[in-house]
Order: structure tokens, then sequence, then C-alpha cells
């Protein structure tokens, strides 16, 4: 049998996913070693293997099939648009894709003057203002706090993740219109869905019938907002 | 500025010595069985009017072609694949013809691909077949025969041809009643295999449950000739049902052409290529990430070009075959023997005669006339670094001293 390869994106994401996937009987003892330095962590007796990665090289390792599986945020999926099978929504990890800016910016974005844009994604804002706004718009890609860019005159607005909006608030800034919503997704190289059919849809099966359970249940864990909490 | 002579361009690469001895072999193997099938050669322009490869016909975006104009200010581009010109001299040069037309091809595609992909090849090579007037299932199954018999005999093992038939989905479209926007999202929605991205979507629209839930199951329609039999009974509508007699019966044929291990299907194969009207099919392998081989019937793409013909055919992306080839440990093969003929200068005209004679035997000989500055054991030395090559040594007289 050949391994079957998880690439998680780092953090939060990945241990919600590792949490999901040991109530299906997937699991690496391995891994609950934090000081561990290993990069790749092996699990021989169900010949599966796990790595830790940045977010948004995930859907990069699952498109080349150096991994067959991943979990990622949609944000990224969108983002980096690899050729992928998204075969799940693991329903955490739950938030939107907004134009923020302050309140005073809300009138730019009823025009269809060129305004610049801040943003981490370029891709999902520029698919946003081209195709669905048709407003011309000038894209900064930054790499972090793009709450700032707003702040201090580098643009006229934001796309970014919001959560809870606390340090838009705290910053005098708003959200200004909802791109889309968020959430953890599974994706699937989609040859190795072909190749290693059985063992994949098990996975997926399994986590589906696990999320329908937790659904029923009052206030479970990975509905909407569960997750904010665990910072 | 030396240095900068010595590279190549982003996505464009070399190919010499064992690799390209390797790619020749397996080139000529496969050719051999195009030939055994009855497909005759052909040869197409390395670039064309940019109309051939425009967006009614080819498979890749404006932006990826490479581009550049003639004297005349046409725009020309470089060909991204060889469907389209084949297609397009079928049409010129056998549109009329009696019988159906088989041309097989091989020869370097080039795509600039995007900066998402800084290492992929932008020059690779392709062989394929194109299949013209021949509608019957015969035809289909010749096809997937074909490209199976093409990777065995490049000595791939362990691989899959999965075949999937557009007209089960348009069937379904059109029983739904769907606009071509929707058809559209829900394609890509099955493409993606994306089970919740159906299910939020079919949530709003007042369609019939049970065809929600066919929509759905497309997700996972894919598997042995079983999951081909379930579908038989998830739809009434006839477009649907024609789609899956035909694969059906389709599997029967290809029992006899021995190749059903190798075979699978896929429901929810759908290419974003409208000009595709029947069976598409796609060739996998462990460890690749990448579909080796794809092809398809294409009944209509010869009207684009003013004759009408039902056609199939399919390619083999020959660069990516070949790497899953030495993942899977393949064995290079080996270089010819060869001898070289040291020669000293006073027996420059015995080397001569020798080597015209070996030559045609077929005995492959290089000659090489010894420096008298460099000592015997120097060319030993070098020649044992060599693959296959033995030596002769030739003295002043003329007469063969050595060999080693």
């Amino acid at each position: 049998m050949e391994y079957l390869t998880f690439a998680l994106g780092k953090g939060r994401l990945a241990n919600k996913t590792l949490k999901m996937l040991e109530q299906i009987g997937i699991f690496c003892e391995e891994m609950k070693d934090r000081d561990s330095r290993k990069l790749l962590f092996v699990n021989e007796e169900l010949k599966l293997r796990f790595f830790l990665s940045k977010g948004p090289d995930v859907p990069t390792y699952v498109e080349y099939g150096a991994a067959d599986i991943g979990v990622v945020g949609k944000d990224t999926v969108m983002e980096e648009g690899r050729k992928l099978y998204e075969v799940l929504d693991l329903g955490f990890g739950k938030c939107r894709m907004c134009v923020c800016g302050p309140g005073s910016a809300k009138e730019v974005l009823q025009h269809k003057d060129l305004i610049r844009v801040a943003t981490k994604y370029p891709n999902i804002a520029r698919d946003y203002f081209f195709n669905k706004k048709h407003q011309t718009v000038e894209i900064i890609k930054l790499n972090g706090s793009i709450e700032l860019a707003p702040i201090v005159g580098l643009a006229d607005v934001i796309v970014d993740i919001v959560e809870t909006g606390s340090t838009l608030r705290e910053n005098g800034l708003e959200v200004l219109e909802e791109v889309c919503p968020l959430s953890a997704r599974m994706v699937v190289n989609q040859i190795s869905m072909k190749m290693e059919h059985e063992r994949i849809m098990k996975i997926i099966n399994d986590l589906r019938e696990l999320m329908g359970k937790d659904l029923r249940k009052p206030k479970a864990s990975f509905t909407q907002g569960g997750n904010h909490e665990d910072h | 500025m030396e240095g900068r002579l010595l590279h190549t361009p982003e996505g464009v690469r070399d190919i010499y010595e064992g690799e390209c001895r390797r790619k020749l072999d397996l080139q000529e193997k496969m050719h051999r069985v195009f030939a055994d099938y009855g497909y005759s050669d052909i040869q197409t322009p390395t670039f064309e009017y940019f109309d051939i490869f425009s967006r009614e016909v080819g498979t890749t975006p404006s932006r990826d072609l490479f581009k550049f104009f003639d004297r005349e200010g046409n725009t020309l581009v470089l060909r991204p694949d060889f469907t389209p010109s084949v297609v397009r001299s079928a049409a010129k040069y056998f549109g009329d013809a009696p019988l159906p037309v088989r041309l097989c091809y091989s020869g370097n595609a080039f795509i600039n691909e995007s900066a998402v992909y800084q290492g992929r090849l932008k020059e690779t090579t392709q062989m394929g077949a194109e299949l013209f007037g021949d509608q019957s299932l015969q035809a289909d199954a010749e096809m997937i025969a074909l490209t199976a018999d093409a990777l065995k005999a490049s000595g791939l093992e362990k691989f899959q041809v999965e075949i999937g038939q557009v007209d089960f989905f348009k069937g379904l479209l059109e029983e739904a009643g769907f606009d071509q926007e929707e058809g559209e999202r829900l394609r890509t929605l099955i493409s993606q295999k994306s089970f919740f991205g159906i299910e939020e979507m079919l949530r709003a629209k007042s369609i019939d449950h049970s065809l929600k839930q066919v929509f759905l199951q497309l997700t996972e329609a894919f598997g042995g000739i079983e999951k081909i039999l379930e579908a038989r009974n998830w739809t009434k509508n006839e477009r649907s049902q024609a789609a899956v007699s035909r694969l059906i019966d389709l599997y029967e044929l290809l029992k006899e052409y021995q190749c059903q291990e190798f075979v699978s299907f896929d429901l929810g194969m759908l290419s974003k290529y409208k000009y595709y009207t029947g069976i598409i099919f796609r060739a996998y392998a462990y460890g690749m990430g990448q579909p080796l081989a794809t092809g398809g019937r294409y009944d209509n793409l010869m009207g684009y070009f003013g004759k009408d013909s039902p056609a199939i055919g399919f390619v083999v992306s020959v660069d990516h075959l070949l790497a899953g080839l030495s993942r899977q440990g393949s064995p290079t093969p080996q270089a010819p023997k060869r001898q070289l003929l040291l020669f000293e200068k006073k027996a420059e005209k015995d080397a001569a005669r020798y080597g015209s004679e070996e030559r045609k035997a077929h005995r492959p000989v290089i000659l090489l006339q010894r420096d008298p500055g460099r000592e015997l054991d120097f060319y030993r030395q070098a020649a044992e670094k060599e693959e296959s090559l033995s030596v002769i040594y030739m003295n002043e007289n003329g007469r063969i001293e050595d060999r080693w």
C-alpha cells in the first residue's frame, strides 16, 4: 500500500483538523510531540504521512501530488486557484472575506472611479472588483497588517479576512462590503482521488458523517462562530 | 556574459545522452503501436494563424499562447497542441474522403505557462492520433485501446484510463432546465467534486428532489463499471440514458481488446472545452500529479473548418510519460555499442578505409587521431568512462595492434 499524505496549513487550522481526523480513527502520535523538529510525520501502521506547511503552499503541494489531501482555508483555495478537488467544507474556521475601510470610503465604492485596494489576496480582490463590481482598481499587495494601509493613506480600502471585526473597530475601520464567506476546506489531488479512491472516499464519508452528528447537537463546536473563542 | 550564453530560457531545456535515448526509444515504441492500428503520419506547421487556436477550438487561453506577427501584421501562434491543426488539415485534404481517415503525429507544442507555474516546461513533446469520419462505438473503443496499448508499449505498468461521457451531464442539465450560466457553474462545481458547493447551489433551485440527488451523486460517480450500471437507474431522460448505455456497450467491446483491467469510469469528468460531444478520457499513473494522456470525441469541431465529420482523438504527453516511467524505475535503454578507432597520423588512409567498411556493415565506429603528446593510457582511461565504447588501436603501419 502506498502512503496517503496530508498537507495541513500551520496553526489553528491544523490542530482543529487533527482533532477531527482523530475522531474518525486517523491520527499520528509523532505529531503530538510539540518539541519535535521533524518536518514529516509518519504513521506506519495506517500508511499515513502528515506535514505542516504555510497555508498558501498547501494547494501547491496537493496540485503537484506531493500531498494527496490538504486542509486549508477557502481564502487560500480561491487565491491560489489551483487545479484541485475541493471535496469538503469542514465547517470550522468560519469567517468572511470583506472590503473594509473607514466609513467615509463607502462613497468611493459606489462609483467606478479608480481606487487603491491593499490586500494579501490580489487575485480575490481583482476578481471581485473587476468581474463582480466592474470597478477599476489599483491593487497593492501587502504581506501583513493590512489594516494599516487605509490609516496611513496607502490605500482607500482593503480586502481582508474578518473574524470578529475587533481589530477593524479599534482602528476606526468597518466592513463595507462582503466578498464571500470562508471556512476550512479539504482539497484532494485529482489523480490521488482516482488512484486511492477507496481510502480517500472513506475519509470523506467518515468526516461527513461526523459533521452531520455534530450539527445535530445543540451548539456544536464546529458550527458557526464556534472557533473564535479558542485563540 | 559567457555564463549567460550557456543558459536556456525558462521553460525550455536540452535533452541529451541517456534521457534523449529514452525519449526517442519511447516515441519509437508508441509510433509502432500507432502504425499497427493503421494510422498514417502527418506533420503540420509549428506555427499557424491565431484563429486556428482561438477560443472556439483551442484548449489554451489566449494569454498563454506564444504570439508573434508576420510581415503583413497577421497574428501567428506557436501551436499549443496539435488537434486544431490536424483537424484543419483533415478538413482541407480529406474533407471528401469516402472512408474514415486515421492520422497520427509527434512533435513539440508550446504553452507560455503563467508565472504561477515557474518550473513547468513551456515546450513539451506530444504524440497523438485522430480518427475522422467514424461515429461508431468501435471507433470509441479503438481510441481507448490505442491509448492503453501505446502506454503499455512504453513500459508503463500501473496506469488507468478513466472514461467519462459528457452527454450524461448535458442530459441532466436539459432535464433541470438550467440556463447556460447555471450549467457552467454546476459544471465547475462537479469538476471540483465539490459536494457541498452543489448542495448549496441546488438548495435555492426548485427542481425535482431526485434530480438534485443525481447531481450530488455525480461527485462520487467514479470507479469500475458497476458505477455505470448503477447510474442506469438514476434518470429517465433520453440523452443521459443513451450516454450510459453507450458506456456499457463500450466496456463490453473493450473486454475484447483485453484492456478492461486498465479502464475505469467517471460520470463527473466534465471538460470545460465545449467541443467534446461524447466520451472523454484521461490516463493516470501512480505518483504523477497530472494526466499522461487525454482524449475524447469531438464531432462538431470539424464544422468550424467548414466540413462536417465526426472525430475522436487523444494525445500523450511524452514528457509526463517519461517522468512517470523513471518514477517507476524502468531502465534506460543501453547505448549502442561503438568502437573508437585510435590511429597514428601515418595510418590515416588505412583508418579511413577501415572506418568506411565497418560502417557499411552497420558496426558503429568513431575515428580519432592520436595526439603524439598523449600516452595510450590517457585514451584508455577516457574511454572507460564512456558507455558501451571499445577501443581499437591502429599503429603507424596501419595494423591493429591492440584492443581494449
